[in-house]
């Protein structure tokens, strides 16, 4: 087989064959051994703990235990409840409408970045949009409580010019304000990447052409960072769904997300089987639209010409 | 393939840590460590570790501090929030984990039932110097034997914000359906005393000894609650609502938040309404299985005495109202200005008035639906 392999290689001629037989073992191990770490990492705490996952929604809890058994009562009981029904339509609404939020958002903040600042300028910006990514979220959703509160910040300025206080915190304003706060820089950056890829001589060539910048930004730039739109898209999508903190702080879990309704059902009476059965339906979903943004991308890229 | 006369049978390996069962168990397991937190079993042996399953902030130097030094042992505590994670933690913890249990009264008959507690000799304890109200808590006997001490209680009732309303408004549940209230009425992220409340709003007394009729009107007059609701808070969020004005009224808390709140400035305070309040009682057990029977015990003991009840009393960040009466004596003597914040000076009207009046339940699990029932309901309150 080896062999084969190396009378198909036309510099192996010229090298010992001990040599050659050593590159080509070296060839095959060589990534198998540098990928190991990864697929062992995934395997042990991936695919295990998810396969853990799905087989505990088949368990029963008896008397606050959790005990192996084979039943579908937890997937009927959850399925058909209308607090995970509510919350999974509550739950999609709300990473649909940050997606389009942070998109329509992103995408002039990026172009801005990309095209309009200096370079000095242009790297600070960067800067300060991959900073609050390392930063605790969890802080950063205290100062907007801080900033949006009933007796806040901005309330406080409104009532020294006369303006009665706004009801900001608590509802679905301040919860948009918290989840972009989480995805808002990283599709800010990811559109900020692909901008600054595009090969700038179309866009010359587009408007030498004669068209408007409009023009230019829906037949050129759109289609050439499609793929990285797609991206933004997904990655918000999946930030916002799963997200625990902006609906638990910012909301008061009013109505509760599919992230809060986990916790709560292994809070009641430690229903760890029926918060399997939430967490396998978010994974559902979360693989659907990863498999939608993959399925729109590879037909952007024109696979199968 | 036929078998050889003198074939010996293949005798397989014992069902190795690779069978089914053993996968699952390992699974159970790594769940287990979830809520067991990584519990050093060495600790578990160790004579000079008690091991304290407890709510939080109770092994705090200035409430232990003492007792360690005296014995010269480490209390080591494994924290829990809420009875139902409590009972997780229990059920899911070998034996012997666990040396002494502080638990809410109401979860006490299952602590008995799991056979995780064992009854204690009232001889060993100064449960006469405890409030004659609380010396034959019924929540703490079982067949006539006793299974834990009073350490602390309190009152839930309606906190408020005290600019917002005046005490008037808020001596009836009732302000919450108000329109004054709309989008004001934060709840405490706990199916028990938020029902609690809203079943005594109903006229139901005892609040959680409900037949059907009862138990369908509650959900009527909860999900009639709901365009007022401004969240459902954990703990910690419930400081930060009433603080900043979010929340300005909360049924089902009581001063172990208002009062610290109030001390650092926060207009906020709390009422027993005329349709009455809850009490949350805070008791230890031994825990069955412990090899540190004495040193638990003595912990017992110790976590009564006068000098040991005002420091919980006065633990700065959860003031309790505490059940002896020489530690009483001792707060009036030694922290008269904390014994009046406290409602606890013994000339003069106390907190122990509202109980004598009748006007305080004891906080109870649901007597006639299951535990999952009531928090299906509050699950679905908290969807509408």
């Amino acid at each position: 087989m080896n062999d084969i392999v190396l009378q198909n290689v036309p510099t192996a001629a010229a090298e010992p064959a001990s040599h050659r037989a050593r590159t080509a073992g070296s060839q095959r191990v060589l990534p198998a051994v540098l990928g190991l770490p990864i697929f062992l990492w995934q395997a042990v705490f991936f695919a295990a703990p998810l396969v853990f996952l799905i087989v505990i929604t088949f368990w029963q809890v008896k008397s606050f235990r959790l005990e192996p058994a084979f039943v579908l009562d937890n997937w009927e009981r959850v399925l058909l409840s209308s607090p995970f029904q509510r919350a999974l339509v509550h739950t999609l609404t709300l990473s649909c409408v940050t997606t389009l939020l942070a998109l329509v958002i992103a995408f002039p903040a990026a172009y801005t970045i990309a095209f309009r600042l200096p370079a000095r300028l242009r790297d600070l910006a960067v800067a300060a949009l991959i900073v609050p990514i390392f930063s605790s979220y969890m802080l950063r959703i205290y100062a907007w409580q801080i900033v949006l509160s009933p007796e806040g910040l901005i309330n406080n300025l409104l009532g020294r010019v006369g303006i009665e206080a706004l009801p900001m915190l608590g509802g679905a304003f301040s919860l948009q304000i918290g989840l972009l706060t989480l995805t808002l820089p990283i599709a800010v950056l990811i559109l900020v990447f692909a901008l600054s890829g595009i090969d700038r001589t179309l866009i010359e060539a587009a408007e030498n052409l004669g068209c408007r910048r409009s023009r230019v930004i829906a037949h050129v730039m759109l289609p050439a960072i499609r793929p990285a739109l797609l991206l933004a898209a997904t990655t918000t999508f999946l930030l916002a769904f799963g997200d625990y903190i902006s609906p638990l702080f910012m909301t008061g879990s009013k109505p509760p997300t599919l992230s809060i309704l986990v916790v709560d059902t292994v809070k009641s009476g430690s229903q760890w089987p029926r918060a399997s059965v939430v967490g396998v339906a978010m994974l559902g979903v979360l693989a659907a639209v990863f498999g939608l943004g993959r399925w729109l991308g590879s037909r952007g890229t024109g696979k199968g010409h | 393939m036929s078998k050889p006369a003198d074939h010996k049978p293949i005798v397989m390996p014992p069902a190795t840590d690779l069978s089914r069962r053993g996968v699952l168990k390992a699974g159970l397991a790594a769940s287990t460590l979830g809520t067991a937190a990584l519990w050093n079993s060495a600790d578990a042996a160790d004579p000079k570790v008690l091991n304290y399953l407890s709510w939080p902030g109770n092994a705090d130097p200035s409430i232990v501090g003492e007792f360690e030094k005296q014995y010269g042992v480490k209390i080591r505590i494994k924290e829990y929030v809420g009875g139902d994670q409590m009972m997780a933690v229990v059920n899911q913890s070998p034996p012997g984990t666990f040396d002494v249990v502080l638990a809410d009264a109401e979860y006490m008959h299952l602590l008995k039932a799991a056979d995780f507690i064992e009854p204690l000799d009232p001889a060993d304890y100064p449960l006469k110097d405890l409030w004659p109200e609380f010396q034959k808590f019924p929540l703490h006997w079982f067949d006539g034997k006793l299974y834990g001490v009073m350490l602390d209680f309190g009152y839930l009732g309606l906190s408020y914000n005290t600019k917002a309303f005046t005490p008037k408004e808020v001596s009836s549940y009732s302000v919450m359906w108000s329109e004054k209230a709309k989008g004001k009425v934060g709840f405490f992220d706990w199916y028990l005393p938020s029902m609690g409340c809203i079943s005594l709003s109903n006229g139901n007394r005892p609040p959680f000894d409900l037949d059907k009729a009862k138990f369908e009107a509650l959900k009527k007059k909860m999900f009639s609650l709901k365009p007022q609701a401004s969240g459902f808070y954990t703990i910690a969020d419930i400081f930060s609502s009433m603080t900043n004005g979010r929340a300005q009224l909360i049924p089902g808390i009581g001063e172990w938040i208002t009062l610290g709140l109030r001390t650092s400035g926060v207009p906020v305070d709390t009422i027993i309404p005329e349709e009455g309040g809850l009490q949350y009682t805070e008791s230890l057990s031994i825990v069955k299985g412990t090899s540190k029977r004495d040193l638990a015990r003595k912990f017992i003991q110790y976590s009564l005495t006068p000098r040991a009840q005002v420091a919980m009393a006065t633990k700065v960040d959860n003031r309790k109202s505490i059940p002896s009466m020489p530690a009483w004596k001792l707060l009036n003597d030694t922290k008269p200005q904390e014994a009046k914040l406290l409602r606890m000076e013994l000339k003069g009207p106390n907190v122990m008035d509202e109980y004598k009046a009748k006007k305080i339940q004891l906080r109870q699990l649901p007597k006639q639906q299951s535990i999952e029932d009531w928090n299906d309901l509050w699950s679905q309150f908290k969807s509408l």
